[in-house]
Protein backbone atom coordinates (compact mmCIF):
# COMPACT_ATOMS: atom_id res chain seq x y z
CA UNK A 1 0.00 0.00 0.00
CA UNK A 2 1.36 3.62 -1.16
CA UNK A 3 1.74 5.75 2.19
CA UNK A 4 -0.51 8.41 0.66
CA UNK A 5 -3.11 5.74 0.32
CA UNK A 6 -2.13 4.80 4.12
CA UNK A 7 -2.98 8.11 5.01
CA UNK A 8 -5.97 8.57 3.87
CA UNK A 9 -7.13 5.12 5.81
CA UNK A 10 -5.95 5.97 9.05
CA UNK A 11 -7.28 9.49 8.59
CA UNK A 12 -10.78 8.26 7.90
CA UNK A 13 -10.89 5.11 10.53
CA UNK A 14 -9.68 7.53 13.17
CA UNK A 15 -12.42 10.59 12.24
CA UNK A 16 -15.23 7.63 12.48
CA UNK A 17 -13.57 6.21 15.90
CA UNK A 18 -13.04 9.44 17.71
CA UNK A 19 -15.41 11.74 15.82
CA UNK A 20 -13.67 14.51 14.43
CA UNK A 21 -12.72 16.23 11.59
CA UNK A 22 -9.58 15.17 9.69
CA UNK A 23 -8.67 18.56 9.02
CA UNK A 24 -7.16 18.28 13.05
CA UNK A 25 -5.30 15.30 11.51
CA UNK A 26 -1.56 17.84 10.70
CA UNK A 27 1.05 15.39 10.45
CA UNK A 28 3.02 17.61 13.27
CA UNK A 29 -0.06 18.08 15.27
CA UNK A 30 -0.04 16.10 18.49
CA UNK A 31 -2.34 13.08 18.94
CA UNK A 32 -3.39 13.25 22.53
CA UNK A 33 -4.51 16.70 22.26
CA UNK A 34 -6.31 16.49 18.92
CA UNK A 35 -8.32 13.53 19.55
CA UNK A 36 -8.64 14.63 23.40
CA UNK A 37 -7.01 10.98 24.47
CA UNK A 38 -7.00 10.40 28.24
CA UNK A 39 -5.25 7.14 29.44
CA UNK A 40 -8.84 5.17 29.00
CA UNK A 41 -9.27 6.10 25.44
CA UNK A 42 -5.62 5.34 24.62
CA UNK A 43 -6.27 2.04 24.13
CA UNK A 44 -8.95 2.70 21.45
CA UNK A 45 -6.26 4.40 19.29
CA UNK A 46 -4.33 0.27 19.87
CA UNK A 47 -7.26 -1.69 18.71
CA UNK A 48 -8.01 1.00 16.00
CA UNK A 49 -4.39 0.39 14.51
CA UNK A 50 -4.89 -3.17 15.13
CA UNK A 51 -7.97 -4.11 13.45
CA UNK A 52 -7.46 -1.70 10.36
CA UNK A 53 -4.23 -2.24 9.64
CA UNK A 54 -3.37 -6.31 11.11
CA UNK A 55 -0.63 -5.49 13.38
CA UNK A 56 0.14 -6.13 17.42
CA UNK A 57 1.25 -3.40 19.18
CA UNK A 58 2.50 -3.35 22.27
CA UNK A 59 0.71 -0.10 24.76
CA UNK A 60 4.74 0.71 26.01
CA UNK A 61 5.40 1.51 21.75
CA UNK A 62 2.68 3.45 21.16
CA UNK A 63 2.94 6.14 24.04
CA UNK A 64 6.24 6.99 22.21
CA UNK A 65 4.14 7.87 19.22
CA UNK A 66 3.31 11.65 19.83
CA UNK A 67 2.30 13.19 16.24
CA UNK A 68 0.63 12.31 13.62
CA UNK A 69 3.41 11.98 11.60
CA UNK A 70 5.04 9.87 13.76
CA UNK A 71 2.25 7.21 13.76
CA UNK A 72 1.50 7.10 10.13
CA UNK A 73 5.37 6.32 10.11
CA UNK A 74 4.47 3.59 12.88
CA UNK A 75 2.33 2.04 11.05
CA UNK A 76 3.95 2.22 7.77
CA UNK A 77 6.71 0.45 8.72
CA UNK A 78 5.09 -2.47 10.55
CA UNK A 79 2.62 -2.95 7.30
CA UNK A 80 6.03 -3.05 5.33
CA UNK A 81 7.51 -5.51 6.75
CA UNK B 1 -14.82 -29.78 31.25
CA UNK B 2 -14.03 -26.68 33.83
CA UNK B 3 -10.78 -25.37 34.49
CA UNK B 4 -11.86 -24.07 37.89
CA UNK B 5 -14.56 -23.66 39.60
CA UNK B 6 -16.57 -23.01 42.51
CA UNK B 7 -14.23 -22.15 45.75
CA UNK B 8 -11.02 -22.36 43.50
CA UNK B 9 -12.73 -19.07 41.84
CA UNK B 10 -12.20 -17.26 44.67
CA UNK B 11 -8.37 -17.80 44.59
CA UNK B 12 -9.11 -15.74 41.75
CA UNK B 13 -11.10 -12.96 41.77
CA UNK B 14 -10.89 -10.14 44.88
CA UNK B 15 -14.65 -10.65 45.12
CA UNK B 16 -16.49 -12.54 48.15
CA UNK B 17 -20.20 -13.52 48.88
CA UNK B 18 -23.00 -11.85 48.14
CA UNK B 19 -21.14 -10.65 45.41
CA UNK B 20 -19.44 -13.13 43.67
CA UNK B 21 -20.85 -13.03 40.23
CA UNK B 22 -19.06 -15.69 38.83
CA UNK B 23 -18.30 -19.37 39.21
CA UNK B 24 -16.92 -21.30 36.33
CA UNK B 25 -13.72 -20.98 33.93
CA UNK B 26 -14.49 -23.42 31.45
CA UNK B 27 -11.06 -22.29 28.95
CA UNK B 28 -8.59 -19.42 28.97
CA UNK B 29 -6.09 -18.09 26.78
CA UNK B 30 -3.12 -15.89 26.02
CA UNK B 31 -6.59 -13.38 24.56
CA UNK B 32 -9.51 -14.88 25.69
CA UNK B 33 -11.77 -16.80 28.15
CA UNK B 34 -15.08 -18.54 28.69
CA UNK B 35 -16.65 -17.93 32.30
CA UNK B 36 -20.04 -19.14 33.24
CA UNK B 37 -22.42 -18.22 36.46
CA UNK B 38 -25.28 -20.18 37.47
CA UNK B 39 -27.97 -17.46 38.63
CA UNK B 40 -29.06 -18.83 42.33
CA UNK B 41 -32.52 -17.59 43.64
CA UNK B 42 -31.04 -15.58 46.31
CA UNK B 43 -28.53 -13.71 44.42
CA UNK B 44 -28.56 -10.42 45.74
CA UNK B 45 -28.80 -9.06 42.16
CA UNK B 46 -32.02 -11.03 40.99
CA UNK B 47 -35.19 -8.88 41.13
CA UNK B 48 -38.54 -10.55 40.41
CA UNK B 49 -37.35 -13.70 39.58
CA UNK B 50 -34.47 -12.30 37.08
CA UNK B 51 -31.11 -11.03 37.03
CA UNK B 52 -30.77 -7.41 36.67
CA UNK B 53 -29.04 -5.14 34.06
CA UNK B 54 -26.38 -4.13 36.90
CA UNK B 55 -25.85 -8.36 37.91
CA UNK B 56 -25.32 -8.91 33.95
CA UNK B 57 -22.37 -6.10 33.86
CA UNK B 58 -20.91 -7.43 37.43
CA UNK B 59 -20.86 -10.96 35.43
CA UNK B 60 -19.05 -9.46 32.53
CA UNK B 61 -16.81 -7.42 34.73
CA UNK B 62 -15.40 -10.50 37.07
CA UNK B 63 -15.37 -12.91 34.55
CA UNK B 64 -12.73 -10.07 32.91
CA UNK B 65 -10.85 -10.06 36.31
CA UNK B 66 -10.90 -14.09 36.02
CA UNK B 67 -9.31 -14.18 33.17
CA UNK B 68 -6.88 -11.32 34.31
CA UNK B 69 -6.66 -13.36 37.86
CA UNK B 70 -5.79 -16.58 36.14
CA UNK B 71 -2.23 -15.38 35.22
CA UNK B 72 -1.21 -14.09 38.34
CA UNK B 73 -2.60 -17.30 39.68
CA UNK B 74 -0.49 -19.66 37.25
CA UNK B 75 2.40 -17.37 39.00
CA UNK B 76 1.35 -18.19 42.68
CA UNK B 77 0.11 -15.01 43.51
CA UNK B 78 -2.64 -13.52 45.19
CA UNK B 79 -5.71 -11.79 43.45
CA UNK B 80 -5.28 -8.47 42.19
CA UNK B 81 -8.35 -5.78 42.46
CA UNK B 82 -9.70 -5.09 38.71
CA UNK B 83 -11.55 -2.00 37.98
CA UNK B 84 -14.32 -0.82 35.00
CA UNK B 85 -12.87 1.92 33.17
CA UNK B 86 -15.42 2.51 30.72
CA UNK B 87 -18.47 -0.16 29.11
CA UNK B 88 -19.06 1.34 25.41
CA UNK B 89 -21.58 -0.60 22.84
CA UNK B 90 -23.34 -2.57 25.54
CA UNK B 91 -26.55 -3.99 24.76
CA UNK B 92 -28.61 -6.43 27.00
CA UNK B 93 -31.40 -8.18 24.66
CA UNK B 94 -32.79 -10.18 27.77
CA UNK B 95 -33.37 -10.58 31.33
CA UNK B 96 -32.06 -13.84 32.50
CA UNK B 97 -34.56 -16.01 34.76
CA UNK B 98 -32.95 -17.02 38.25
CA UNK B 99 -31.63 -20.80 37.87
CA UNK B 100 -30.21 -20.43 34.08
CA UNK B 101 -26.94 -20.77 33.73
CA UNK B 102 -24.90 -17.55 31.95
CA UNK B 103 -22.23 -18.75 29.47
CA UNK B 104 -19.91 -15.34 28.42
CA UNK B 105 -17.19 -15.73 26.04
CA UNK B 106 -14.28 -12.76 26.76
CA UNK B 107 -11.73 -11.63 23.94
CA UNK B 108 -9.12 -8.96 24.51
CA UNK B 109 -9.34 -6.32 21.65
CA UNK B 110 -6.24 -4.34 22.53
CA UNK B 111 -4.48 -3.54 25.58
CA UNK B 112 -2.41 -0.15 26.69
CA UNK B 113 -0.86 1.52 29.75
CA UNK B 114 -2.41 -1.10 31.80
CA UNK B 115 -5.42 -1.29 30.23
CA UNK B 116 -7.50 -3.54 28.43
CA UNK B 117 -10.33 -3.56 25.82
CA UNK B 118 -12.01 -6.51 26.23
CA UNK B 119 -15.38 -7.68 23.89
CA UNK B 120 -17.72 -9.68 25.93
CA UNK B 121 -20.94 -12.20 24.54
CA UNK B 122 -23.23 -13.15 27.18
CA UNK B 123 -25.74 -16.22 26.22
CA UNK B 124 -27.97 -18.54 28.43
CA UNK B 125 -31.05 -20.65 27.84
CA UNK B 126 -33.58 -17.53 27.19
CA UNK B 127 -30.87 -16.67 24.36
CA UNK B 128 -28.20 -13.99 23.73
CA UNK B 129 -28.13 -11.92 27.31
CA UNK B 130 -25.51 -9.44 26.66
CA UNK B 131 -22.91 -8.57 23.94
CA UNK B 132 -20.54 -4.88 24.27
CA UNK B 133 -17.06 -3.31 25.69
CA UNK B 134 -14.88 -2.57 28.33
CA UNK B 135 -12.09 -1.15 29.48
CA UNK B 136 -10.66 -2.75 32.50
CA UNK B 137 -8.01 -1.66 34.39
CA UNK B 138 -6.17 -4.13 36.60
CA UNK B 139 -4.51 -2.32 39.81
CA UNK B 140 -1.06 -3.90 39.93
Amino acid sequence: MEKTELIKKINSAMAEEFEVEESVFAPEADIKSALELDSLSLVDLVALVESNFGIKIKGTDIALVKTFGSLYDFIYERIEK
Amino acid sequence: MPILKGEDILKIIPQRAPVVMVDTLYDVSDDSADTALTIAPDNIFCRDGVLTESGIIEHTAQSAALFSGYGYYLKGENPHLGFIGEIKHFDIFCLPRCGETLNTHLTVLASAMGISLVTVIVLSESGEVAKGQMKIFIKE
